[in-house]
């Protein structure tokens, strides 16, 4: 379970007396199983508050807790997928889908084992031996997703996973992901800019605001899973968003790339 | 990346020696004309390579002798210089404090020409073998730790990220990621230190009294006006040089760097 409380976070700017304000006072709570949704205009900090729960950064004020226990350093428990797939480019595509497994303590056979299973999860598995630059930007992000899932972490922190991809394979992308996750619940961030993604994907959106409204609103989908992306129901959600997010200016100041 | 087909490398690679062969000639023909020495032309230096191959002794020493004595040197120097220099390059690209302090030592040890160790190499071993590995363990290390150094400093720290999230720490960090990233920049590093390493060896041969070495028989072959003798040990190491290049840096970097797209102009 993730919990954040009175959690603020500022940045030092170039002049040294002063400090921006990325995250003010943001108290949130995700369940064991839920898929919770960042959405914002960019700036407003919301891969800043997925960097403090995967361990990245420390908050300026304020607590992270992971399973009651305040988060210090990244671990294998909170899986990152990032906005570029970062595979190692010295690694094979299996290879990249080990390397966290081998930080464990297991036999190599069940290295292989596993990452066999994930390769093929994904789709991949005719792929293990190539290097990440033979691959297309949605094979690459897909290699980011089993390396992470491989390890079995409690928590899946996604920072606009998809935003690079062709809507085509974004929408392939995020239907994986969804079955991955409806096969192996647990509790996923997944920060995004996009108010279809977020309303497809959801349990919960949470819109980010700028400070001190870091937490403009959050709303919950309540369409029962699989969803259908041309829903009357899930257009008309799509709809009322956007509305909220219109409220909101359309990018914030500097720190924006934090 | 393609590379050009066998035949189009094996025409450009006789056109370069045809070159070169092409202006020695010129060279020694107009030298020889003008200053009526007898400047060793390609044929004349041919003939004594092939004497020197065939066993006839330099300097009290077979050529093979020479060669391999100097190439003891320069391994055994540049083994040292690549150790340090990559020990020293990653602690002061992980740590900022260490490189700001260390870093200016290092960029003012590479500005002091090889030679001008000598007087500390003799000081220090006297003169031997000892004191030509020294030079060119001092000469060597320079260029290789400010590479590494910038090569690690360089490594995208979302790799460095993305490891610590998949459980990575310490060694494997470096093992795994710093030393694989940093690589182009270590092997540009590794190239720069044999290149100036060798220089200097030879350099050092002519100069400390080594008994055996390239250096050390091109010198005592102008004392004894084998000028074709010590053409031919340029020779040699020309070849020397090439071999290395080609047979071991280009190989390494085509199986490497190449291989999973990393640029070294990052």
């Amino acid at each position: 379970m993730i919990r954040l409380l009175e959690v603020s976070q500022r940045f030092p700017t170039a002049d040294p007396a002063g400090a921006v304000a990325v995250l003010q006072q943001v108290n949130l709570q995700a369940s064991p199983t839920e898929f919770v949704c960042l959405l914002g205009p960019s700036g407003c900090g919301k891969s800043t508050l997925l960097n403090l729960v995967a361990g990245f950064l420390r908050p300026s004020a304020g607590q992270v807790l992971f399973d009651g226990e305040p988060v210090c350093g990244a671990g294998p428990d909170r899986g990152v997928v990032f906005q570029d797939p970062t595979l190692f480019p010295w690694l094979t595509v299996a290879q990249n889908v080990a390397f966290g497994l081998k930080n464990m303590a297991l036999a190599g056979t069940e290295i292989a084992r596993r990452t066999e299973q994930w390769l093929q999860l994904v789709g991949l598995e005719q792929q293990g031996g190539v290097y990440p630059h033979e691959l297309s930007g949605g094979m690459r992000q897909r290699v980011a997703l089993a390396r992470v899932m491989v390890l079995e972490p409690k928590a899946l922190l996604m920072d606009e996973p998809f935003s690079a991809l062709d809507a085509n394979a974004r929408e392939r992308l995020q239907d994986q992901l969804l079955k991955v996750w409806a096969a192996q619940p647990r509790v996923v961030l997944f920060v995004t800019h996009q108010v279809e993604e977020a309303v497809y994907l959801a349990d919960r959106v949470v819109i980010m605001g700028s400070p001190p409204n870091s937490v403009y609103e959050e709303v919950a989908i309540p369409l029962l899973r699989s969803r259908d992306r041309e829903s009357p129901a899930l257009r008309s959600l799509i709809k009322e968003l956007r509305q909220r997010l219109g409220e909101l200016p359309c990018c914030l100041g500097a720190g924006g790339l934090r | 990346m393609l590379r050009p087909s066998l035949r189009t490398q094996l025409f450009s690679a006789l056109l370069t020696i045809a070159l070169v062969l092409a202006v020695w000639f010129a060279v020694a023909e107009y030298v020889s004309w003008l200053r009526g020495v007898d400047f060793p032309s390609p044929w004349t230096t041919g003939k004594a390579l092939a004497a020197l191959l065939a066993g006839k002794p330099l300097a009290a020493h077979s050529l093979y002798q020479h060669l391999i004595d100097s190439l003891c040197r320069w391994g055994g120097g540049f083994a040292i210089a690549a150790v340090a220099g990559l020990v020293y390059g990653l602690a002061a690209g992980c740590s900022d404090r260490l490189g700001r302090i260390t870093l200016p030592i290092v960029h003012m040890l590479q500005l002091i020409p090889g030679l001008a160790w000598i007087p500390v190499a003799l000081l220090l071993f006297g003169i031997g073998a000892k004191a030509t590995v020294f030079m060119i363990a001092a000469t060597a290390f320079a260029p290789i730790a400010i590479n590494v150094t910038d090569g690690v400093k360089r490594v995208d720290a979302t790799y460095l990220r993305a490891a610590r999230m998949l459980g990575a720490g310490g060694w494997q960090l470096v093992g795994c990621v710093l030393l694989p990233g940093a690589l182009p920049q270590i092997l540009c590093g590794l190239r720069v230190g044999l290149g100036s390493g060798w220089r200097v060896l030879l350099a050092a041969e002519m100069i400390v009294g080594t008994g055996t070495g390239l250096g050390y028989a091109i010198i005592q072959s102008r004392w004894t006006l084998d000028y074709p003798a010590a053409f031919a040990c340029m020779a040699v190491i020309c070849v020397v040089g090439l071999l290395i290049e080609h047979g071991l840096f280009a190989r390494l970097e085509r199986a490497t760097v190449t291989r999973w797209h990393l640029s070294s102009s990052v």
